[in-house]
């Protein structure tokens, strides 16, 4: 009975109840929406790392980030392979370029060029072509995402990059840098294109023999590259991520925008539920007087708590799955791992509790006698 | 011999109106038996509904005792007299004050399961019983706002019989209805009162 009055209450108080529902919408979306943003910004942050299938990156000593990297003598690339446990070692070069678009105009783009014939840190998703289109000397892959800003270019069209000529060779589907547009192409050209010296390279991918024991290469590819920053892929991806969110103000700027729609959220479903208990007054009143104990009465606004949490938090998931559709192919930053939505949800269940207390405490305090005025 | 149903031994109640202690009730002595009908009447701020909430546990008295078939009740906790509220006693209010969320069955229902479960069966036997009586069968699953105020205040005299109370307390029941429903409600009453039973009172 005590679910039955609570429910049909919400029901019968159609607008407060939707003014509740409301607040809570606008904790799940908008703070899920901030999530995604933020969750699609880190992915950008360490993309080329994440998708490396390297088992430790080699960078330049004090090394704080992916696009920071330096340069590394290529001759470490030998005394890497000299440990038998290691399967191959490939320098990599990451450098920022300027793409002469159709227009004639500009485009600020990364460029990550890739030693042949193991191409390894190379682009992972392909809407057309495959990695070994970089094979080709002249070949670079452009994402979908970014055809717009080259002015629409397809497959064997000539564009410059550094002033240097470069042949469209494939496509690569939804894979952005933190910078923007990557373009992938091999480590000849990327030298070409950038200053770096035969000699040198930004990073080195090792990957290791199947079977063998990471923390032990990694201590031995420490010991014999002294002046390098050794970094396992998974602490590399962290330590890019930790340095942007340190250093731009991305974190606190998510951290206050989710913050706030916390708050806004609460304050909400507080009022909203207050007010409905005000409006209900005499109600409960009645219940009271009819045998209801104020634990009967704390029982019914939980419960109106929790249904007013449920309906929210599906309306709210809805509009954020739609959301998370709609920028999926677009150049917006937006990723959410799959354990965010139970955790959000339930985070969200116990705000609707705490927004409630304030209403539970003023339907408590509604004297039985108050039925007889 | 007629069984007391409930006492008020020197019962008085005091009320704070923010300057000074009002005595609104002093000293009050009275007795009700099973099967009687009671009046309680006198002028506007009397005490008279102050009388009735404290006969049906719902204000506690500053002074005095209250015994319920011979029993006290004063040093029961504000659950145990929210339970014997809910088992033994009905009531009815001015304005019926029936929940406009629940239909009439819901509302009949509230006395015997707002402290949880599900009404059983027999009370839900029990209030189709009384809805018949009431000439009320037909609006089994109507609202409240579709019901007129004398068909409300019926409903809500099924609502305070459900449980078959020991007291059943009215408080002005027809003082919001046209003479039409007044003579319908009171003649409700009256048929009730005579089962030895229960007592209307006020």
């Amino acid at each position: 009975m005590r679910r039955l009055v609570a429910i049909k209450i919400l029901l019968h108080d159609r607008s407060t109840t939707a003014g509740a529902v409301l607040g809570v919408v606008a904790i799940i979306f908008l703070v899920g929406q901030q999530l995604t943003i933020f969750f699609g910004l880190l992915s950008f942050m360490s993309a080329l790392v994440d998708h490396s299938g390297a088992d430790v990156w080699i960078s330049s000593k004090n090394t704080e980030n992916i696009n920071a990297s330096g340069s590394l003598p290529i001759r470490y690339v030998d005394r890497i392979m000299g440990l038998s446990q290691v399967e191959n070692a490939d320098p990599i070069i990451s450098t920022a370029g300027l793409v002469k678009r159709k227009d004639g105009k500009f485009q600020p783009v990364q460029v990550v060029g890739l030693a042949r014939p193991n191409l390894t840190g190379g682009p992972w998703r392909f809407q057309e072509g495959d990695i070994d289109v970089l094979l080709d000397y002249e070949g670079v892959t452009v994402d979908q995402l970014d055809l717009k800003v080259f002015g629409e270019p397809e497959s064997d069209d000539i564009l410059e990059l550094g002033n240097k000529r470069i042949r469209i060779a494939g496509f690569t589907r939804n894979i952005r840098g933190f910078g923007g547009t990557l373009i992938f192409t091999n480590l000849n050209k990327a030298r070409e294109i950038s200053n770096f010296s035969a000699d040198r390279c930004s990073n080195i991918l090792v990957r290791f023999k199947t079977g063998m024991n990471n923390s032990e290469n990694l201590t031995r590819l420490k010991k014999i590259l002294p002046l390098a920053e050794v970094l396992t892929t998974d602490d590399f991806s962290r330590q890019t991520r930790l340095y942007y969110l340190k250093n731009t103000g991305i974190g606190t700027s998510f951290g206050f925008s989710t913050i706030i729609g916390v708050l806004v959220g609460i304050v909400i479903i507080t009022l909203t539920m207050y007010t409905n208990i005000l409006n209900r007054q005499k109600d409960f009143a009645v219940l009271r007087a009819l045998g209801a104990r104020k634990k009967d009465i704390i029982i019914i606004v939980f419960y109106q708590a929790i249904f007013i949490a449920l309906l929210g938090i599906f309306i709210g998931l809805l509009l954020l799955s739609f959301f998370l559709s709609g920028t999926r192919d677009s150049r917006l930053p937006s990723y959410m791992f799959s354990w965010v939505p139970p955790v959000h949800a339930l985070a969200t269940i116990i705000l609707c509790i705490i927004g409630s207390l304030l209403a539970m405490r003023r339907a408590t305090k509604i004297e039985p006698a108050s039925a007889f005025r | 011999m007629k069984k007391v149903a409930t006492k008020l031994e020197n019962i008085s109640k005091e009320f704070f109106d923010g300057k000074s202690w009002r005595t609104v009730l002093k000293e009050i002595n009275f007795e009700v038996y099973t099967g009687e009908f009671t009046i309680i009447a006198g002028p506007s701020g009397s005490g008279k509904t102050t009388l009735l909430t404290i006969m049906g546990l719902i204000l506690s008295p500053t002074r005095g005792n209250i015994l319920i078939n011979s029993k006290k009740v004063s040093g029961f906790t504000e659950n145990e007299l929210a339970t014997l509220r809910m088992k033994k006693f009905g009531f009815v209010f001015q304005h019926a004050d029936l929940i406009p969320a629940l239909n009439v069955i819901e509302n009949i229902l509230i006395p015997s399961s707002i402290q949880g479960g599900t009404a059983s069966r027999q009370k839900k036997d029990k209030a189709q019983e009384l809805l018949e009586e009431f000439g009320l069968s037909d609006y089994i699953n109507a609202m409240p706002q579709q019901l007129s105020a004398g068909q409300r205040q019926r409903v809500a005299i099924a609502r305070a019989m459900v449980n078959d109370p020991v007291l059943l307390f009215c408080d002005e029941p027809t003082s919001a209805l046209d003479v039409e429903s007044s003579k319908i409600v009171l003649d409700t009453l009256k048929t009730l009162s005579r089962d030895e039973t229960k007592e209307a009172q006020r």
